[in-house]
């Protein structure tokens, strides 16, 4: 574990320089015991791959008295309590309007579309990061077999719901945005709700499950 | 009918802001603040309201009638803005009466400017801030940018006496706008030459602000900065701050304003708090220039910009 300033107020507690298993635990544990110190001169905590980012109130602790509590409270982070993962199934109509890119991928990745919805289906995925807009999910790790690249040109518009495919992830775009993904289909499940707390469906560290829609 | 505020025309763009939506960023939600703290804070101080939402607007030709009498207050952007035939002084408040049109006729020197009606409008906070999410179009009035008709309204309209915020405390917004930063988490990832060029006194290049900026960043253009051949062009995705210089493939900065909590590009320099107000300012066209600093340097010069705004209301008169 490393931390390092970033900025005048924020700064950065690195587990890692690769996207795996075991530095995205790590992160996790770090990301709830931080939050369950319920220090008010922490300001925003914003786990993601490899690191936690922590924006805290300079005028309440200097940089280098937090990064010293820090150092000792994460010092041990195998004995913090984690909240279990919840699993997400998640409901997905495939291609037509719904996946203007499936048969992209299909083509790309030499297989016929209903393999790639088998294998977007078959794994179980694990929410590394959440970003981009409110509550989208970076989910990982993709099937190598239906790894793509993003769009050369980001649409400006997709509608909420609709189930992306970049390198080694997949996403969901919670509401209606720009998108660089190629988007293969799309759900009804709603992955953030602004009139409900905890208002993302999800959270760093649960786990997803995509199934063809009936 | 209650008291309320038409949009006549809502000028380039206008949207419904306040100092931010805070502590969900580990979800992903952005502050989406209001751009010119200062000027808002400044405004907050004429009317006597903190935290009430305000108007941020883009351009000429806003024009607001008053279906109410209320004290409002102009700051931010300096604006030829008149209340029906009768020009108004800058970054104060003024009363307008129900029937009243207020109209602004020329942006003459910075970008955006401000709003407010003391006792503030009627909008529901959404996640503790009424400030727009434009992108996913929450917050704000009906999450969407200001439209000629929309009626807003008031909350308790309330009349108070004119004042002025001091001219000598109003900052400059023309350009060419000097960027203090601090060294962002990788600028390694550039090379020597390209440090000097970007932030350095004696060596730097100017940037000049693209047509491509919206509240989400500001694109600029001028010689880019290369990489150091053995570094990766971005990083994997983290936790980014507002004012984070961002250096894309291109080696052309994007400079992040409130409405992202993580990045991919590699983040080169991070624009001191002090600083990010002008951001506020930055239109196509204009000359930025940038300069390194340390953040304890950095962190002395918020300390002073905090303390003077601490006095804003004892300074309104």
């Amino acid at each position: 574990m490393i931390i390092r300033r970033y900025g005048e107020n924020s700064l950065r507690i690195i587990f890692g320089t690769r996207i795996d298993m075991r530095v995205h635990e790590d992160v996790r544990r770090a990301f709830f015991l931080c939050r369950s110190l319920h220090r008010p001169e922490i300001l925003e905590i914003v786990p993601s791959f490899c690191a936690c980012v922590i924006t805290f109130d300079d005028g309440a602790v200097s940089y280098e008295a937090l990064a010293d509590l820090l150092r000792e409270r994460l010092a041990d982070l195998s004995r913090v309590e984690l909240p279990p993962p919840q699993l997400h199934e998640i409901p997905v109509r495939y291609g037509g309007d719904a996946g203007p890119d499936l048969s992209f991928v299909a083509e790309h990745c030499r297989l016929t579309t209903e393999e790639v919805i088998r294998r977007h289906c078959a794994e179980t995925y694990t929410v590394y990061t959440i970003g981009f807009t409110p509550g989208f999910p970076y989910l990982g790790i993709l099937d190598e077999a239906i790894a793509v690249p993003r769009l050369e040109t980001p649409r400006t518009r997709v509608p909420a719901g609709s189930v992306g495919l970049a390198q080694r992830q997949t996403g969901i775009y919670p509401f209606e945005s720009p998108a660089g993904w190629q988007i293969i289909g799309r759900t009804d499940s709603r992955l953030f709700d602004t009139g409900r707390p905890p208002f993302s469906l999800m959270q760093i560290g649960d786990k997803v499950r995509f199934h063809v829609a009936d | 009918m209650s008291d309320s505020i038409t949009i006549r025309n809502p000028g380039l763009l206008s949207l419904i802001v306040d100092p931010g939506r805070k502590g969900h960023s580990d979800v992903g939600v952005p502050s989406s603040s209001a751009l010119d703290l200062y000027a808002c804070r400044a405004l907050y101080a004429l009317l006597a309201s903190p935290d009430i939402p305000l108007i941020e607007a883009l351009g000429p030709r806003l024009a607001v009638r008053f279906d109410a009498d209320v004290t409002c207050a102009l700051t931010g952007a300096r604006v030829k803005a008149f209340l029906d035939d009768l020009p108004l002084p800058p970054w104060s408040s003024f009363t307008a009466k129900k029937g009243s049109i207020l109209r602004i006729r020329e942006v003459s020197e910075g970008f955006r400017y401000y709003l407010g009606f003391a006792g503030g409008l009627k909008i529901d906070p959404v996640m503790g801030s009424y400030a727009t999410n434009l992108e996913c179009r929450f917050g704000g009035f009906e999450g969407r940018p200001l439209r000629g008709g929309d009626i807003l309204p008031l909350t308790a309209p309330v009349t108070l006496e004119a004042r002025s915020f001091p001219e000598a405390m109003i900052p400059v917004m023309s350009p060419p706008h000097l960027l203090r930063v601090t060294e962002g988490p990788e600028s390694e990832y550039l090379t020597p030459e390209a440090r000097c060029l970007f932030w350095d006194a004696k060596h730097r290049e100017p940037f000049i602000v693209s047509q491509e900026i919206n509240r989400t960043g500001i694109r600029l253009l001028g010689k880019p900065l290369p990489f150091r051949k053995e570094m990766a062009k971005s990083i994997i995705s983290e936790g980014i701050v507002p004012g984070t210089v961002q250096i894309p493939g291109d080696g052309l900065p994007i400079v992040m304003l409130h409405e992202r909590t993580i990045g991919g590009y590699a983040r080169a320099a991070t624009v001191i708090r002090a600083d990010l107000d002008r951001l506020a300012h930055l239109k196509p066209g204009d000359t930025v220039f940038f300069e390194l600093v340390s953040p304890e340097a950095a962190t002395a010069v918020w300390q002073e910009k905090k303390q003077q705004r601490d006095f804003f209301p004892s300074r309104c008169r």
